[in-house]
């Protein structure tokens, strides 16, 4: 999970700390836009091979680093279990 | 076209005041190339660098009625002027030139103030009441021309551009972190700001008075919808808008020079050249900018449109070392912070108009806020429509947007649906429309080190400003959002105006005719869903331009952004790399703006997004900006141009009879 919290502040040149904490909305501040939001989706399906569904994508539930995480959790938890 | 400055300081003599009011206007010199002139009292002096465009032996300014009482600094064009000329002689007022100058004093001794509700143009103005010491300060309703002002103790500067006040001893230039973090939020400067401390920028639609020290202000005309006539048909509404467009076209080739169109490749500007070609008497002149990028390029549909209505095309070829290479001149001629590249080109077309030997050129800018033409529009519809509607809907109205990002296509576009479900509630009041943009604007705002709370500025704006704001709906909030900001704060200025006069050339938008603009806020989304911009303009001129022209999708105008630099590797692109330069700067988050830099200017293009690009150009114009202004290095030496008339009221006794011998009378 270190790796999605990587690649976001790599990404979208943000950090986060106390100013811009895990919990932030990352549409909401600004630094995530659609365009990043694509480049967030296929990294994630890449990097830990799952996919999400169009009901997952749109369904407005990964907005910030903690939920981020909890989706590829269940993703994967859900992969394991098939 | 002109530049205008002035400057009331009750401290110094008449005598002290000439070399300094030469001072600023050698600053504008670029707006006015065919002369200067300039009137100076015991404490005030004004003067104006002149564009001679009408009558151009007669206009020689400052420009005083036959008592000596009024003078006038005039920058822009009364189009009205000959029926406003017209009804002031049918109450008494004598005429000694053709020019609209003498109709725009006239009027104001005649109605005061009111007459600027009468005037249909793009104006600034400054006129000087030497009997009673009152300086007024008027500029037109879309903010066409500049006027800025600052106050400093007991004195007053104006002038068209602010660099004119580089000329006065001991003021300095400090950028206002305030303004800026709001223009980074939102795109461009709202109608007050200028983006330095203690430097207003009187907004569209005001007049200000400036008597016995005390400064007021006054709006004289507010952006009212639907104020246009009662339209039943279809049909009725696209004979209406060929009239009302043909007339407001005519109106703007009243000159003495010959006028030129920009042709875009749109069908805005199409639409112009069509028009204005009816009314030449020898073949038109267009002028273009293709770029070497093929993404940007829209050379084809340019030619096509020249060669259809027959005009003498010239095609400026822009190519990524043009951009680079030119930014800080251009920037220097923008006075604000840039979110994009696109104005540089303009920068460089302008040059070659003046070099074709043309003075003045119409343009299509304005019919994209006027007739619905950006995807904005349909986006707010779409949003506010968002709970309403099926996600099928939902997607294949999305999937229609922004065709120049490759995001929006079949691919990704569940997850833009997802995005736009993020916000489909206002959540900012009275900013619906603009939300997207401006969470992207939130990404800019961190440039700075304290970028504050961005968009309270526009928050007060649109609760405070206008009366009956609330009550409009969505798009049309959407509309006066865009006729307030990205349209006067950068494509009327930074990209139009700024550009055009830095070669001496007057930009023209017939699309900006208050006629224009209250029939097509009256026929908008009365004959259609909206959903296909600027239908109605589209289907009125149909017979009279190429299909592929009338049926064409919008193409935003746009040129390389951080490509260019990363191609080019400019010198000054250490203003943004070196820790030492960004040190001078106490207020930019040099941690981040370092990494935008690199990131910007080390991946490829694909991987940048769209506002790291706008980020990108704001840090660059910021740090450039900063140089020039704030620590005048790389300033051109300014150059007045000629001398053709002054005026010192302290040592004048003569009686001013006739306008045209009134030429330095000192």
């Amino acid at each position: 999970m270190e790796k999605i919290r990587h690649f976001i502040e790599e990404q979208f040149l943000i950090e986060f700390d106390e100013s811009f904490p895990e919990d932030s909305d990352l549409f909401k501040e600004g630094v995530m836009d659609s365009f990043g939001y694509i480049q967030l989706i296929r990294f994630l399906e890449q990097e830990f091979d799952i996919k999400f569904s169009e009901a997952e994508i749109t369904g407005g539930v990964m907005v910030s680093l903690p939920q981020i995480e909890q989706s590829v959790a269940q993703k994967i938890a859900g992969r394991a279990a098939e | 076209m002109c530049g205008i400055a002035g400057i009331f300081d009750p401290a110094l003599p008449a005598e002290a005041l000439g070399s300094r009011i030469k001072h600023m206007l050698a600053f504008i010199g670029h707006r006015g190339p065919d002369g200067a002139g300039y009137v100076v009292d015991d404490g005030f002096a004004m003067g104006t660098v002149r564009l001679a465009i009408l009558d151009p032996g007669a206009g020689a300014q400052p420009f005083g009625d036959p008592s000596g009482r009024y003078w006038l600094c005039y920058n822009g064009e009364i189009y009205n002027y000959r029926e406003l000329k017209a009804e002031l002689k049918g109450l008494g007022c004598r005429f000694s030139t053709q020019c609209d100058t003498e109709v725009v004093l006239n009027a104001w001794i005649t109605w005061g103030p009111d007459c600027l509700t009468r005037f249909n143009g793009g104006f600034a103005f400054a006129l000087y009441d030497s009997e009673t010491g009152d300086v007024f300060l008027a500029r037109d309703r879309f903010g066409k021309r500049p006027m800025f002002y600052a106050r400093r103790g007991d004195t007053l500067l104006f002038a068209s551009e602010m660099k004119a006040f580089l000329a006065v001893p001991g003021f300095e230039f400090e950028q206002d972190t305030d303004q800026l973090s709001s223009i980074l939020g939102q795109w461009t400067p709202l109608p007050d700001q200028a983006g330095f401390r203690g430097i207003e920028n009187l907004p569209m639609g005001q007049w200000l008075s400036f008597r016995n020290g005390v400064l007021t202000t006054r709006t004289y005309a507010e952006l009212r919808f639907g104020e246009g006539p009662e339209v039943a048909s279809e049909a009725d509404a696209l004979d209406l808008i060929r009239v009302r467009l043909m007339r407001s076209v005519e109106l703007r080739l009243r000159s003495d020079v010959e006028v030129g169109v920009y042709l875009s490749g749109g069908v805005d500007s199409a639409i112009v050249a069509g028009l204005a070609k009816d009314f030449a008497s020898k073949p038109l002149s267009t002028f273009s900018v293709e770029f070497e990028d093929a993404e940007f390029d829209e050379s084809e549909d340019q030619w096509l449109v020249s060669d259809y209505l027959g005009t003498r095309h010239h095609a400026q070829r822009i190519t990524h070392a043009d951009i680079a290479h030119q930014t800080p001149d251009a920037i220097y001629h923008a006075e604000v912070p840039a979110f994009r590249s696109a104005f540089v080109p303009m920068y460089i077309l302008s040059k070659r108009t003046q070099a074709e030997g043309i003075k003045v050129i119409l343009s299509g800018e304005g019919a994209d806020e006027a007739f619905l033409g950006y995807d904005l529009f349909k986006e707010t519809l779409l949003r506010d429509a968002w709970d309403r509607l099926p996600d099928d809907v939902r997607r294949s109205r999305l999937q229609k947007f922004y065709p120049h990002l490759a995001h929006y296509g079949p691919e990704d576009i569940a997850a833009v649906t997802g995005l736009y479900h993020q916000f489909s509630k206002e959540t900012m009041p009275g900013l619906f429309s603009h939300e997207l943009r401006f969470q992207n604007g939130r990404f800019s705002a961190r440039l700075m080190k304290d970028p504050g709370e961005p968009f309270a500025a526009i928050s007060r704006l649109v609760v405070s400003e206008q009366e009956g704001y609330a009550d409009l709906s969505p798009v049309e909030k959407a509309q006066w959002l865009e006729y307030k900001t990205l349209l006067p704060g950068y494509l009327l200025s930074t990209q139009g105006e700024r550009m055009s006069l830095a070669h001496g050339v007057e930009n023209r938008c017939p699309f900006l005719d208050p006629d224009v603009f209250a029939l097509a806020t009256s026929v908008n989304l009365k004959f259609d869903d909206g959903f296909t911009e600027k239908r109605l303009l589209r289907e009125a001129f149909r017979s009279q331009l190429p299909d592929r022209i009338i049926d064409k999708r919008k193409f935003p105008y746009r040129a390389p952004d951080a490509a260019a630099f990363a191609a080019e590797r400019p010198d000054y692109l250490d203003l943004i790399l070196s820790d030492t330069e960004l040190a001078a700067i106490p207020f930019v988050n040099a941690k981040f703006a370092q990494r935008l830099a690199n990131k910007v200017l080390n991946r490829p293009a694909s991987e940048i997004s769209t506002k790291e690009n706008q980020t990108f150009l704001y840090l660059l114009s910021i740090c450039l900006l900063n140089r020039t202004f704030v620590r005048r290095e790389g300033l051109r030496a300014p150059k007045l141009p000629p001398l053709e008339k002054v005026i010192n009221l302290k040592q004048q006794v003569e009686t001013y009879s006739s306008q045209g011998n009134a030429r330095s009378l000192t």
